[in-house]
């Protein structure tokens, strides 16, 4: 059963590798490119993101909002330190040693929003994750020294060699991709190690978990660090496609569609974090084309309703629902 | 010849949760390899008694030793390593993990490496521990079905085998056969009965029927107190208990 959904995303992971080339069979070239860079590429990055908040609500019981924050953690880090960011704030630093620097400060501060909410649970933990995340964008947003305020920073163009340029879409798709896949499978490894397991215990039963003799307060720091790098993973490459971060990519708005994301793609295993993310990028790249820009919300709102109203455990829930179906029906 | 040091050994233990007396004064003493049985009709304080001696929630007065050793004051798990197993009345389990991951989870708990970002090995103990554990309680032939799958006297197999993941000295068992179909009874029974006598038992149980056969010594509790302590052959015609069973005036 568990060997067989690795396989199965083994096989995603290698269709999406082939996807680009085959999008340039059977589209115009200027539109496969459109959907590499903008529908995918996105999706990728953003589904990186939503599936750090799937792991922590999948394995852990719990339910962060601080991820798009901590996101923009590495992504802010970066484009202070890096070469070429314009306006320069420190700089100085390549993008070999910048993007570790950006994910190391991310994996902190997942570490420190999971010691600070140690002691909370369900509303409260969502809460105050929120409200830490809502204070960091308030001080980002004013701060001009160090994050240049309203306007934030621009020019990360991302790093470039001879042959390899991440501006080009083809390359950032397979960097994007790479990225996800390595933190996916890092992902399902992660769980069926002691710390997943426990990780798992603490989500089914926290008081047996530190009856056997395990500090539940340590897991679950350490879950919102693993949680805060992959965040920071998704913020470095978002960082890098839009060319630069500014304080909106990690308001109250990108708070709440990282959530969407992760509720209409399912809760139950972290590929819904990625088939969520595709469904809210598709819808908001054509909801100006199939209704109108300004009713996006309306839309993705419906959207959202839908698939909670059919399938509380979101898109994946309804894949499992159809199995089911099929196989009741050839029994 | 020295007297041999009791198993557990409470001294005046009570347990208050605010105005309620959940235990009072209680004074036991199991010697090493004993049956106990403990029993006592519901809110008698039986469950409560075994969480004193397990550190679930300490006794507010009195003290407890095992085997000789103060314990009294020592957090849930530091007790578990010192040879304290228990199960708890209702399951506390992990249903979202398959039950060689419950064992394994139960085994790891007790040793130095508990907190790690590596699967076990082929070659790992604490999953060959967990193999074994699942082998002496008859289970091994549903070692990764998930546990919210399995049935209920599965489950109370399980709550043994995970009791038993510390190797411990004194294994408690809170109404181990509760909710279980008549048909499911004597497996777990023969399971219980064929523990080895180097094990101390003690055993929470409010059906005679079980608990009598099972005991070497039978602990009468009820609002908080021991009233009785007997050997099982003068239990059933104990005036006292008479009184509690069947509901009558003493
Ligand atoms: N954690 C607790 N908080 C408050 N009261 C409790 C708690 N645990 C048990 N009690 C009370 O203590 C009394 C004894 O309960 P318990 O030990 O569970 O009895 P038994 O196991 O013999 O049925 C009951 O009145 C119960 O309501
Ligand atoms: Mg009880």
């Amino acid at each position: 059963m568990r060997s067989a959904a690795a396989t199965w995303s083994l096989l995603g992971v290698l269709a999406l590798l082939a996807l680009p080339w085959l999008l340039a069979q059977v589209l115009p070239a200027g539109q496969a490119q459109f959907w590499t860079a903008n529908i995918l590429g996105r999706a990728i990055v953003f589904g990186i993101i939503a599936m750090s908040l799937t792991f922590l609500a999948t394995y852990g019981g719990f339910v962060s909002l601080a991820q798009m924050m901590i996101a923009g953690v590495a992504g802010y880090v970066l484009a202070i330190f890096v070469d070429g960011a314009v306006p320069r704030i420190v700089g100085g630093l390549g993008y070999s040693l910048a993007v570790p620097l950006g994910l190391v400060a991310a994996t902190a501060m997942g570490l420190l929003v999971g010691a600070i909410s140690v002691r909370t649970r369900d509303i409260y933990l969502l809460m105050i994750t929120l409200a830490l995340a809502m204070g960091v964008f308030r001080f980002v947003e004013t701060n001009i020294a160090w994050f240049n305020g309203y306007e934030g920073i621009r020019n990360v163009v991302g790093p470039a060699m001879p042959g390899f340029d991440v501006r080009d879409p083809m390359v950032f798709y397979h960097v994007a991709l790479g990225t996800a896949a390595l933190l996916y499978f890092g992902v399902l490894y992660l769980v069926r190690s002691p710390f997943g397991l426990v990780l798992q215990g603490i989500r089914d039963n926290p008081r047996r978990v530190a009856a056997l003799g395990y500090s539940v307060a340590l897991h679950r720091i350490a879950a919102f660090g693993v949680a805060g790098f992959i965040a920071g993973c998704g913020g470095t490459l978002s960082t890098i496609y839009n060319i630069g971060i500014s304080p909106g990519t990690i308001g109250l708005g990108a708070t709440v569609n990282v959530l969407i994301m992760s509720v209409i793609g399912g809760l139950g295993h972290p590929v819904g974090a990625f088939i969520g993310s595709l469904i809210f990028t598709v819808f908001d790249t054509f909801a100006a084309t199939i209704y109108d820009r300004d009713r996006f919300n309306t839309l993705i709102g419906l959207v959202f309703l839908v698939i909670v109203l059919v399938s509380p455990d979101g898109a994946i829930g309804i894949g499992a629902r159809l199995r089911r179906l099929l196989a009741a029906g050839r029994r | 010849m020295a007297m041999t040091e009791p198993a557990i050994h409470l001294r005046g233990v009570s347990r208050r949760f605010g105005a309620l007396q959940a235990v009072r004064d209680v004074n036991l003493a199991v010697m090493p390899g004993e049956r106990r049985a403990v029993l006592g009709p519901n809110g008698a304080g039986k469950t409560t008694l075994f969480n004193t001696i397990c550190g679930d929630f300490p006794p507010t007065s009195g003290t407890i030793a095992l085997f000789g050793a103060d314990i009294t004051r020592l957090r849930p798990h530091r007790r578990t390593r010192l040879g304290i197993g228990r199960t708890y009345q209702t399951s506390l389990l992990f249903n979202g993990l398959t039950l060689l991951e419950n064992l394994f989870v139960a085994v790891r708990g007790l040793r130095p490496n508990r907190f790690s970002f590596l699967r076990p090995g082929r070659g790992d103990d604490g999953m060959a521990k967990a193999r074994e554990l699942a082998d002496r309680m008859r289970l091994s032939h549903l070692l990764d079905a998930e546990v919210m799958n399995l049935s209920h006297g599965q489950r109370r197999q399980l709550e043994v085998g995970m009791a038993l993941a510390g190797d411990p000295r004194v294994l408690m068992l809170d109404e181990p056969a509760a909710g279980l179909s008549p048909g499911d009874r004597p497996e777990l029974l023969n399971l219980i009965r064929g523990l080895p006598r180097t094990l101390t038992l003690i055993l929470i149980e409010h059906d005679m029927d079980i608990a009598l056969p099972a005991a070497d010594v039978v602990t009468v509790m009820k609002d908080g107190e021991v009233v009785v302590e007997a050997p099982p052959n003068r239990i059933a015609d104990d005036p006292v208990v008479q009184s509690i069973y069947l509901g009558g005036v003493h």
